[in-house]
């Protein structure tokens, strides 16, 4: 869920006041850090009901034509364009509906949303409304995975417990996942949805095999991380950025550091890493970083698990490694 | 009678991910000084300039065209910028066109220009998350905004409204296929920012979701560049071409749909891309075009997407709605088929320069006609939120 942020624009996306100087071909070109910002305090207008209903009574508001009945869910407008503009009334819709179509799920997202990502955006049809409505859909078993949410999916209404009246106050989830109390209640509340808490995944004992395979795969892994390292592509793939990762599998714990460029791969324990990536087979991670098959996918289809969800940044940093590294041999090899 | 309005000069400059050498004051003016040579004319002798520049946040300035007039030698001559989202280009092409139509003018500059990945996100050290909210503020600011609404987000809408209906088409293994023949295309254009990145079929779909159902290599990559035709009605244009030497390629059909914004009952049929429909069948009746699958020799699309180009492709009806597979199936865009789809490597490879891609494209079809000695092309934009808007143009080589 989106976290509550004090600040219009948070403090941690404001670059310090800095500039660089950039070479190529022997020329030197001046790269500033800049920002074009404007500050509103800027009214709803005739969407006040509506995020007022949201905020104050957990109300879904549509406006209803006058003539030809049409029901609009947001409500859209004071009079109706199909109907040579006949006023419309506000009506109070249902808070369940079902899908319009199949909602598309963000893997890769602006800089406002990296920290929610992945996440889904559909449009849904609320009984008695109908035109489709932009909702964010969740689960409460986890991440949500293409399949789980189709077209014609049933979802519920949920509002959040702190609201302020804007259309984030509100989400959905699939029906499929709430008691029958909780589908006929009016305003049903996140903190009243029974959410399944990210736990760290436990391996079965390893055999002889798996340590074999844990043994090599961390070779091939320190091997790589080392062409990673000297590769000029690959370095800028994780220029500027600093994470130290404990990766956690059946048969053994290893570290993965990336340091502005550098990445390393070492067999101790971290005593305090930014996030653990734990995966049953270290193969999984080795296929990754080898570019056959994309991390964040291992993430996504749950071969992969992160104790951070905001860190599918990384995720994408290191797909990008391996890709980087990939293309520079895919070259040198064509030459 | 309108007047004919043909295309007598062409010019695009490098596309690349990052041109630190170069603000858009210098990419607009290089596109400009090559497209008046390729004309043989002098920049005294255009009569207007149509400004197709996309997004101000990009340029980081509102009014951006308005320091360019002086700089490319139009001053105190008409200068006209359109913004269309990511139809920009096209629809700029059939202002200059309608200008041109209404013996307005004889001569005018269409100048595409964008500066995308000044863009930078301090956060995550990169620039593309902030490329892509700084389009992202184009989302409906009441509703959707808040929501993660995004380019790729709401062009996924459609794609997944799109195979709910055909659930069969638009399978990975083509569009796949689809990027990877893109990437080749691209090899033969110096100009394309992916010139040398062939992807095979399997890394296409080895490739990390970025919005499902879209993989990072069936997306366009954002670019900075600028791009410019010189167009001219009919006397004109023969004149100048006797003087250049370079045929007319004229603009014989023009179309543009705008669709609604929101989905449901009487509004946006997330299934379609009506106003892909809409334009080009326009466009066709125009240009006296009774089938399309016969006249079209050559297409240039605003591939975004590999999805969209093969929904647009289907609305345009020169692949069966629901059969746009056989675009790889039956090979009709693989070498040797009868449709030859975005030559230049398209916004994928080529890459996306808002505003100057369409016109990118344009200079490509062109030279694909001439080059290739074929009949006809066609051009489009499309653009806004769930592919909302649509401009195309068909190009004929005498
Ligand atoms: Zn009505």
């Amino acid at each position: 869920m989106a976290e509550k942020k004090q600040k219009v624009i948070p403090d941690e996306y404001i670059p310090e006041v800095a500039s660089r100087v950039v070479t190529i071909e022997g020329s030197d070109y001046l790269v500033e850090n800049d920002a074009m910002y404007t500050f509103y305090e800027r009214s709803m207008g005739e969407f006040s009901p509506f995020f007022l209903a949201i905020r104050d009574e957990k109300k879904i508001l549509g406006c209803k034509c006058t003539k030809c009945g049409i029901v609009r869910v947001p409500p859209m407008l004071t009079h109706c364009p199909d109907c040579d503009f006949a006023p419309t009334q506000p009506v109070e819709v249902g808070q369940v509906g079902r899908m319009n179509t199949t909602p598309p799920i963000t893997y890769f997202a602006t800089s406002l949303f990296l920290h929610i990502a992945p996440y889904g955006r559909g449009r849904v049809i609320l009984e008695g409304a109908d035109t489709a409505m932009s909702v964010n859909l969740y689960t409460t078993t986890g991440i949500l995975v293409p399949g789980l949410i189709k077209k014609g999916t049933e979802v519920k209404v949920i509002f959040k417990g702190e609201r302020v009246g804007e259309i984030t106050d509100i989400f959905c989830v699939p029906t499929s996942e709430l008691t029958p109390d909780q589908i006929t209640k009016k305003g049903l509340e996140e903190s009243e949805l029974n959410w399944a808490t990210p736990k760290e995944p436990v391996f079965p004992k390893a055999s002889e095999e798996d340590i074999a395979i844990y043994k090599q795969s961390l070779k091939e892994m320190q091997a790589l991380a080392a062409e990673m390292s000297k590769s000029k592509r690959a370095r800028k793939a994780i220029e500027g950025w600093k994470r130290d990762i404990a990766v956690k599998t059946k048969a053994g714990e290893f570290a993965m550091c990336i340091n502005d460029g550098d990445f390393s791969i070492e067999e101790r324990r971290l005593g305090s890493p930014d996030f653990v990536m734990a995966c049953e087979d270290p193969k999984t991670l080795l296929d990754g970083l080898s570019y056959k098959g994309a991390i964040t996918d291992s993430v996504i289809m749950k071969k992969l698990w992160i104790s951070k969800n905001m860190e599918f940044n990384t995720i994408f940093k290191l797909d990008r490694l391996a890709r980087f590294l990939a293309r520079e041999k895919k070259e040198a090899a064509k030459q | 009678m309108a007047k004919k309005v043909g295309i007598v000069g062409a010019a695009v400059t490098p596309f690349k991910g990052r041109w630190y050498e170069k603000t858009y004051y210098e990419l607009a003016q290089m596109a400009t000084r090559e497209a008046v040579k390729d004309a043989a004319i002098s920049i005294k002798d255009v009569d207007a300039a149509f400004y197709s520049i996309y997004n101000d946040i990009f340029e980081r300035t509102c009014i951006p065209e308005h320091p360019l007039h002086g700089i490319i030698g139009m001053q105190h001559k008409p200068g006209i910028r359109i913004s269309c989202g990511g139809a920009t280009g096209a629809y700029t092409i059939s202002a200059a066109h309608a200008y041109l139509a209404g013996e307005r003018f004889k001569i005018v500059l269409v100048l595409g220009v964008e500066k995308a990945t000044d863009c930078f996100d301090f956060l995550s050290m990169s620039a593309t998350p902030e490329v892509i909210k700084a389009i992202a503020w184009s989302g409906d600011s009441f509703f959707e905004q808040k929501l993660g609404w995004s380019a790729s987000d709401s062009y996924a809408e459609v794609v997944l409204g799109y195979m709910d209906e055909h659930p069969g088409d638009l399978k990975p293994e083509v569009t796949a296929q689809i990027s990877s023949q893109l990437s080749k295309q691209a090899r033969t254009n110096p100009y394309a920012q992916r010139q040398f990145d062939q992807v095979t079929p399997e890394e296409v779909m080895n490739s990390r979701y970025i919005v499902y159902p879209f993989k990072e290599l069936e997306i366009c990559v954002y670019s900075e560049g600028a791009a410019a035709l010189i167009l001219a009605e009919e006397e004109t244009a023969k004149a100048m071409a006797k003087n250049s030497g370079k045929p007319i390629v004229w603009i014989t059909g023009l179309g543009e749909a705008n669709e609604h914004s929101f989905a449901g009952k009487n509004q946006k049929d997330m299934s379609r891309i009506m106003s892909g429909h809409l334009a080009s069948h326009r466009a066709y009746d125009m240009a006296g075009i009774e089938d399309p699958v016969k006249a079209i020799q050559v297409v240039e699309l605003h591939d975004a997407f590999v999805h969209e180009l093969e929904i647009t492709l289907a609305e345009f009806g020169l692949v069966p709605l629901g059969r746009a597979d056989s675009l790889i199936e039956e090979g009709i865009m693989l070498p040797g088929g009868r449709l030859l789809v975005s030559p230049s490597g398209g916004l994928i490879y080529c890459g996306h320069a808002v505003g100057a891609s369409n016109i990118m494209s344009a200079w490509s079809a062109r030279k694909e006609l001439i080059e290739r000695n074929l009949r006809t092309a066609m051009v489009h934009g499309t653009g806004s939120t769930v592919a909302q808007y649509m401009a195309c143009q068909i190009l004929e080589h005498e």
